[in-house]
């Protein structure tokens, strides 16, 4: 374990190496997602001069579910988003073989071994965003609420980074190399607004069941940010944990798979 | 003139066996591509029952879902995925020596080449929207008239050439600067806004200079202006000076892409490749 952990630490500082190399492109991607932030910002402060409430959600509550929602998006991306996208071209080009021969987890080594620098700045603006909107919710400090939001945004984490694992072992089968880092984006819209808007509809809710049970993408974001400024019932922090776990072991059982069906066949 | 047109609907017919070869990657995409519609659908849905309100903008709940569902059919046309980035690519690599050596103009071939990706989408997809305009077929109320829908496909066809030019000119670009992604990321994180892609941009009209400023820039034509020709918000004047306005921007950009191409040119060293 601590071998891992002593390498992550490597590779993390190779790739800052890396990233400081071309300063000015990595603070043009930093402006990007500042730029995205405050789209988002922008777009929730024009719809809640419409509204007092977004499905039981007031102002300063949905704002933090925005910070939740950026910081955990920044969080993925910085750590496996870009690892996972060269995936598929590994495999088409055979490169993968050089990964098999080395004697370390290919799963960590396919999905770990570089971290986009200029997407950590998404993670800091997502709890400033947070921070921002919990001081003017007016909510005091809780201390245990703050203990479930850092283990449920863990979990949050496990859950996206299985789903991404898994979108990424079906691209093998399924589709174009490009393709993965929009399917993920796309996926993950499912996981930017509350789960309470599909409450209501009688269309939208076992659509709202089925992502937060089945398939329970909608957890990622909504379980953290309600533990912080709602309340969320044990069953559900429980549920998204256990999910978390199962859909960990799940995509790593998927991508093994996945690793069966490889041939080399262009090296 | 007759040899040259047979020649770029070739490129068209190639290219659109080419496209149709990834049906299945055509069909997943298209499935994904409908979360954001329906999770917007229903942000919507929660914001007129929280603002208890009938109308917000001059738009009613079924007005906006009809609108996030035109404005799907705009980006069909007007999006272009990889256009720029694959230009400066091309530029970059020193690939683009094969236009240069061939009888054939890059611009007008990777029209061809976008305007065969187009049918090919359109075709792949018509079922899936087929299925989900049907099922709210009830926020629709079709155009009156036939000049309307005449003005709708224009607005459609000026977009396509719109949204085409403007992202070739960033590609082109690529001579001066080589690398375009990061532009193209600006530009694209603007658009999404400003087009009126999130939301209809009379939802700013308390904000009267932006609004007019947008009028006269190219971004609404991409999405906006074409929902609201079809939901006919846009009639008489407002319909003639809008179309007007959008055909001066398609003139202008292929008029400024062509300029540009020709100037980066003379640049063009055809390194690599």
């Amino acid at each position: 374990m601590l071998r891992y952990v002593n390498l992550w630490l490597s590779l993390a500082k190779f790739s800052l190496l890396g990233e400081l190399a071309f300063r000015g492109n990595f603070l043009v991607k930093i402006f990007v997602e500042l730029l995205w932030l405050g789209i988002l910002l922008l777009f929730n402060f024009t719809i809640f001069e419409q509204t007092t409430k977004i499905a039981d959600w007031n102002i300063h509550e949905f704002l933090f579910f925005i910070g939740c929602y950026f910081a955990m998006g920044g969080l993925i991306e910085t750590l496996f988003m870009e690892n996972c996208n060269q995936f598929a071209d590994l495999v088409r080009t055979g490169d993968l073989d050089f990964f098999l021969l080395k004697p370390i987890d290919e799963q960590f080594l396919v999905s770990c071994r570089h971290i986009d620098w200029s997407c950590a700045p998404n993670v800091l603006l997502g709890f400033g965003v947070m921070g921002y909107a919990y001081w003017a919710g007016g909510w005091g400090f809780a201390p245990f609420a703050t203990i479930a939001f850092c283990v449920l945004f863990a979990s949050g984490a496990v859950l996206a980074y299985g789903f991404m694992l898994l979108l990424t072992s079906a691209s093998v089968w399924l589709m174009r190399n490009q393709s993965l880092f929009e399917m993920w984006w796309l996926f993950t819209t499912l996981m930017r607004y509350p789960r309470e808007i599909f409450d209501g509809n009688k269309w939208a809710s076992p659509a709202g069941w089925f992502f937060s049970f089945v398939v329970p993408i909608m957890l990622v974001t909504n379980v953290p940010a309600r533990v912080m400024v709602k309340t969320v019932e044990p069953w559900l922090a429980g549920f998204a944990l256990t999910a978390a776990l199962i859909v960990a072991w799940v995509s790593r059982r998927v991508f093994r798979m996945a690793l069966q069906r490889y041939r080399s066949a262009s090296s | 003139m007759m040899d040259s047109l047979r020649k770029y609907l070739k490129i068209l017919r190639i290219s659109l066996v080419e496209r149709l070869a990834y049906r299945a990657d055509f069909f997943l995409t298209t499935f994904f591509r409908f979360l954001p519609l329906i999770t917007t659908f229903l942000l919507w849905e929660a914001v007129y029952d929280g603002a208890d309100k009938t109308e917000i903008a001059g738009f009613t709940r079924d007005k906006m879902i009809a609108y996030l569902l035109l404005v799907q059919i705009s980006r069909m046309f007007s999006s272009m995925p990889g256009l720029s980035t694959g230009i400066a690519r091309d530029i970059r690599d020193g690939n683009l020596k094969k236009y240069l050596l061939q009888p054939i103009d890059m611009l007008w071939y990777l029209l061809s080449y976008r305007g065969a990706h187009k049918i090919a989408y359109i075709a792949t997809t018509a079922l899936p929207y087929a299925l989900l305009f049907f099922l709210f077929r009830h926020v629709f109320d079709l155009p009156s008239n036939g000049w309307t829908w005449l003005a709708y496909f224009a607005s459609l066809l000026l977009s396509f050439i719109i949204g085409f030019f403007f992202e070739a000119c960033i590609g082109v670009v690529g001579f001066w600067f080589l690398e375009v992604t990061s532009l193209m990321y600006i530009i694209n994180i603007i658009n999404f806004f400003v087009s009126g892609q999130m939301f209809p941009l009379d939802l700013l009209e308390q904000y009267p200079y932006v609004t007019r400023t947008l009028d006269l820039l190219p971004f609404q034509y991409m999405a906006y202006f074409p929902a609201m020709v079809f939901l006919e918000k846009k009639t008489d004047t407002d319909l003639i000076v809008g179309l007007l306005i959008e055909l001066g921007w398609a003139t202008g950009l292929i008029v400024l892409c062509r300029w540009m191409y020709r100037l980066g040119l003379r640049h063009y060293s055809a390194y690599g490749g």
